[in-house]
């Protein structure tokens, strides 16, 4: 969890110090400056390693494609680095906070020739080859200049301490700084080099971020095909529960007030003829009534619940905790409420997570956190039961992580066979 | 009380019931029961009337339009079903909404003895006992809203354009099933002057006058769902 989550309703250091979160100090308290210069000398070493391994895999498969073994060491090493680019996105987002999802095409069920052309047709294939090669040489440059730069700042602001050890400075022949005195313009040049630094730094990190925004990421083409492809199944998933309302109406409530009509007609036509029979009509009526209010009022909340409306997630979570049958625990983390889209998806992701949890997973307790990540709002729900949860097409589930992609959002299932589960949903805070 | 063709014979009326909500069919069964109706055989889906009708013999099946395993149009199919395997079987379709284009499927496998009801219908239990009889005795009976919506389906220039606010009314009820006798007396006119509009009404529309009763609502609901 970052620093700002820590001290809720206390702003971060960065934008408490003067000159802004942008200026000199902010870069300097910043915790994404001191995480983007490791990366960058990082980069030189992954981007060497990842040179010398493709510059022997990819010409042994090409030389070796006439015999047999040419093809599969090829597509293992297309898959290899193809995992190297995964593992880059995710180092990206923890250093550069750049959020890049994976934008590969879905792997087709079977077929040799299907899955082949899956992998080699896939621009995205290609994209990661080349950031993966052109790391060498960024990383090269970056890890030089960020190395060069901290190491001058740091000697320039140490001057004072290198005169008082007795180790002089020699900038050329003739300037030599070995007194005290001397050596305090330095260590001016040292602070003024240490910002150009921090933003030479900055700028490096923004930089790689959107050339491995570029490479690494989805093409316009590929965002506006999963898009369209989101927003279709998101379409289906609500005319699915369009459905599912009509027919618990009609199963439900409708018949249920049918046979209290009919009870009440019956009850008329005996009023003088039988009056024992017609009080019995009338008590079963009120009984048929009073189902069909109830029936109409779990329809009614299972559709839109009003709390959600009027008090937030945290007061309709609560509720819904409160009717699971086990204890669960909700922590809602957030101050500001979302956008009622969000909010309305993150709560039926809950109730659907605990529906799920209360049929299936025979768990002794769950636990629902809402939180804010960045620009996101992350809703987990945890339970202790048997696992196995999944996202089958045209469940529950994979209903809500379509309507989570319709507003670009992501689910996450991680349910082992034997448990627990974790379902996790990241929601954007503004849509 | 009347008596149809499959009452004949029989002391009284015998029904089977297909509904799939347990609720619904045993209410059922105690209201035609108040009226002296008996249920043979409850069925909870369209095979099931299938079998019961050829079973039983009943005079009349009343059929849920909605039930199991589709959850769409199973009743009606069961119920057209049942009649090819029992030809001219008095079928009496209750529907939770109204669907002209359900009643003029019903009215166009050709035939008398059919009927279309609103399932809220059952509430008066008196005209729903009645209807039960005049479907079962061979005559048909439908909704009033199905009425008025094949009654509100048409266009500018349309025929029925020409029709009176009164003939517009005898052909509504006329189309529900209603004798010329119970046309009257829903319209505390005489049963002359209702015949006097029915001749206006065909003449406009160019259909051939037909003497019989129910041949006659054939006719009208052909012409209305035709449209």
């Amino acid at each position: 969890m970052t620093a700002e989550a820590a001290a809720p309703g206390r702003a971060p250091l960065r934008l408490r110090v003067p000159f802004g979160p942008r200026g000199p100090l902010g870069l300097l308290v910043d915790p994404m400056t001191w995480r983007t210069a490791p990366y960058l000398i990082l980069a030189s070493v992954t981007g060497f390693v990842w040179f010398v391994v493709l510059a022997v895999t990819v010409p042994v498969s090409l030389v070796l494609f006439g015999v047999w073994v040419g093809l599969p060491l090829l597509v293992l090493t297309m898959l290899l680095w193809r995992a190297g680019a995964m593992l880059e996105r995710r180092l990206l987002r923890l250093a550069l906070g750049v959020a890049i999802p994976d934008p590969y095409r879905p792997r087709p069920i079977s077929g040799v020739m299907s899955q082949l052309g899956w992998l080699f047709r896939d621009p995205a294939t290609w994209k990661d080859l080349g950031y993966l090669l052109l790391l060498f040489p960024l990383g090269m440059v970056e890890a030089g200049v960020t190395v060069v730069l901290w190491i001058c700042s740091a000697g320039l602001l140490g001057q004072p301490i290198l005169v008082l050890l007795g180790v002089p400075t020699s900038i050329t022949e003739r300037l030599v700084i070995d007194t005290i005195p001397e050596s305090l313009p330095w260590v001016l040049v040292g602070a003024l080099l240490t910002i150009v630094t921090l933003y030479v730094v900055r700028a490096m990190g923004w930089l790689h971020g959107l050339l491995a925004v570029a490479l690494l990421g989805a093409g316009d083409e590929e965002r506006v095909t999963h898009l369209r492809a989101s927003r279709a199944r998101g379409v289906d998933a609500a005319e699915a529960e369009r459905r599912r309302i009509e027919r618990d109406l009609h199963d439900g409530a409708q018949q249920r007030l049918l046979a209290v009509v009919l009870d009440l007609g019956r009850a008329r036509s005996k009023f003088d003829s039988d009056p024992e029979e017609a009080r019995e009509l009338l008590t079963q009526a009120h009984a048929g009534t009073k189902a069909a209010i109830t029936e109409l009022r779990d329809l009614a909340r299972g559709i839109y619940p009003a709390i959600l409306t009027d008090r937030g997630l945290d007061a309709a979570l609560s509720a819904l905790a409160a009717r699971a049958p086990v204890r669960v625990e909700v922590t809602v983390e957030i101050t500001t409420r979302p956008p009622a889209a969000v909010e309305s998806i993150a709560y039926f992701i809950v109730a659907e997570a605990l529906t799920n949890m209360a049929k299936h997973s025979a768990a002794t307790q769950a636990s629902v956190r809402v939180a804010r990540e960045d620009e996101r709002v992350v809703v987990e729900v945890r339970d202790d039961g048997v696992g196995g949860a999944l996202a089958r097409p045209g469940g529950g589930l994979a209903g809500l992580a379509d309507r989570a992609a319709t507003i670009d959002g992501a689910l996450i299932i991680r349910s082992p066979e034997g448990g627990p589960t974790l379902i996790r949903a990241e929601l954007p805070y503004e849509w | 009380m009347v008596t149809g063709r499959w009452a004949e014979g029989a002391g009284a009326v015998r029904v089977v019931i297909a509904e799939d909500s347990v609720l619904l069919r045993e209410g059922l069964i105690r209201l035609l029961a108040d009226g002296g109706i008996e249920t043979v055989a409850a069925a909870g889906d369209g095979p099931g009337l299938v079998d019961a009708v050829r079973e039983h013999e009943p005079d009349l099946a009343v059929v849920d339009v909605r039930m199991p395993p589709s959850h769409t149009d199973e009743g009606l199919k069961a119920a057209l079903a049942a009649r090819s395997i029992r030809p001219g079987l008095p079928v009496l379709v209750l529907s939770q909404y109204v669907e002209e284009r359900y009643a003029t499927e019903l009215i166009g496998r050709g035939a008398a003895a059919v009927g279309y009801l609103l399932k809220e219908r059952v509430a008066d239990v008196g005209e729903f006992l009645d209807a039960v009889r005049r479907v079962a005795a061979g005559g048909t009976v439908i909704d009033p809203e199905v009425v008025e919506q094949l009654l509100s389906r048409r266009r500018r220039g349309h025929p029925l354009d020409a029709l009176t606010s009164r003939e517009s009314e005898v052909l509504g009820l006329m189309a529900q099933g209603r004798s010329n006798n119970a046309v009257a007396a829903r319209l505390n006119v005489t049963e002359g002057a209702v015949e006097k509009h029915i001749s206006s009404i065909f003449g406009k529309l160019g259909l051939d006058p037909a003497p019989d009763d129910h041949r006659r609502v054939l006719a009208v609901l052909a012409y209305l769902g035709r449209v």
